[in-house]
């Protein structure tokens, strides 16, 4: 009875050593990720503004049929990524997940940014340049700082009625989404990246 | 003989204990890392730069684009207020206030994600375009009767959740409101 005891116990400890390593383990093998459903959609630097269709089917990013939503996968080894554009009066958000798809950065309509967006993403060389003022950018322009290269950004935008989701849409649709060029940049950031 | 008895009994407690744990913590939520309330569960930190690893293998497991923390919070309710599972054959009615934010959606999916919505009728409700009484409460009625006040129609059979969303919510900023403040999900009736 002892031994049945003790081999029991055993197998306790060893559960709760499975759980572990499964729950530390399984972002790292899950072929469900975020990421790769994102990564199919498009390229780095291409906005996306995701159909409505999504919902109706599998929703397989669990979008919310209430929202417009548009997103933009960033490299930041390419350059600093950008997203700006028109925002409404209404309520928007955004935000920069990493490739986990773990929150970096997000922020509302309520930061006072105002009607137009202007973000710039970099990474921790980027930051570090800019930092040291070996890049010069454009004033205004809100600077994130993500620890890794391949990230995406998310914006949503509420339409105060189901009726105005097409104009919504088509203000999605004029965010610019890539990466700084030289034309943007004084410095050579992109001979870093 | 008696070792190999013994033996398969430790593997079996293993396996049971790693994997069902395991299984409660990321697909019901009650383990840890999870927010529960009522029949709600929501995962605070699944909008944090660095989450505990339970939030963070729920992300991974999700594979679903997640709320950043200053942009709002999911609850999920997979039960009602008594603990039975969510049926399609079933009307129900949410009472009670919600925590402090810009506005929040309802809507209703199956176990696969897809809506059990009606295509045509509206996928879900939102706070702002309510039907509410005198003094501003809201009473929702989810199910596939139709009900009055505020109705989400649902078709179908089987299992279903309902996913409250609360966009630009204070409850995890420390200020605003609690989170005891969710809503009762009552059966009132099967078809």
């Amino acid at each position: 009875m002892t031994r049945v005891v003790l081999w029991s116990i055993s197998g306790l400890v060893l559960g709760l050593i499975i759980h572990l390593t499964l729950i530390l383990a399984l972002p790292h093998f899950q072929q469900n990720a975020v990421w790769a459903k994102i990564s199919q959609l498009g390229e780095p630097g291409e906005l996306l503004t995701l159909n409505q269709s999504l919902t109706d089917t599998e929703n397989v990013l669990g979008l919310d049929p209430e929202m417009a939503y548009a997103v933009c996968r960033f490299d930041l080894s390419i350059g600093p990524g950008v997203l700006s554009g028109p925002l409404p009066d209404d309520f928007w958000s955004i935000g920069i997940f990493d490739s986990d798809g773990l929150a970096v950065y997000s922020t509302t309509n309520r930061s006072g940014v105002g009607k137009s967006l202007e973000l710039g993403i970099f990474n921790t060389l980027q930051t570090r340049l800019l930092a040291e003022q070996q890049i010069a950018l454009q004033e205004g322009l809100l600077i994130i700082e993500s620890p890794q290269n391949e990230i995406f950004a998310v914006v949503r935008l509420a339409p105060p009625h189901p009726a105005m989701r097409d104009r919504y849409k088509d203000l999605l649709k004029q965010l610019r989404c890539g990466h700084l060029d030289r034309n943007d940049i004084t410095s050579g950031i992109g001979d870093q990246g | 003989m008696r070792i190999g008895f013994h033996f398969l009994l430790m593997v079996f407690i293993a396996l049971l204990t790693g994997i069902g744990l395991s299984y409660f913590a990321l697909a019901d939520g009650g383990l840890f890392g999870a927010y529960r309330i009522n029949a709600w569960t929501a995962w605070p930190q699944a909008g944090s730069p660095n989450p505990d690893p339970y939030t963070r293998a729920f992300v991974a497991r999700s594979g679903a684009l997640q709320l950043g923390s200053a942009e709002g919070i999911q609850f999920v309710a997979s039960r009602d207020s008594e603990g039975q599972l969510l049926q399609r054959t079933c009307n129900y009615r949410l009472m009670g206030t919600t925590p402090v934010a810009s506005f929040w959606t309802l809507r209703a999916v199956a176990t696969n994600g897809r809506s059990t919505t009606p295509r045509g009728s509206p996928q879900n409700l939102q706070s702002n375009r309510l039907s509410r009484t005198n003094i501003g409460a809201a009473i929702l009625q989810v199910g596939p009767e139709l009900a009055p006040q505020n109705w989400l129609e649902i078709e179908g059979e089987g299992p279903f959740d309902l996913i409250l969303t609360l966009y630009d919510a204070s409850i995890f900023a420390g200020f605003g409101s609690t989170i005891s403040e969710l809503p009762t999900i009552t059966n009132k009736g099967c078809s």
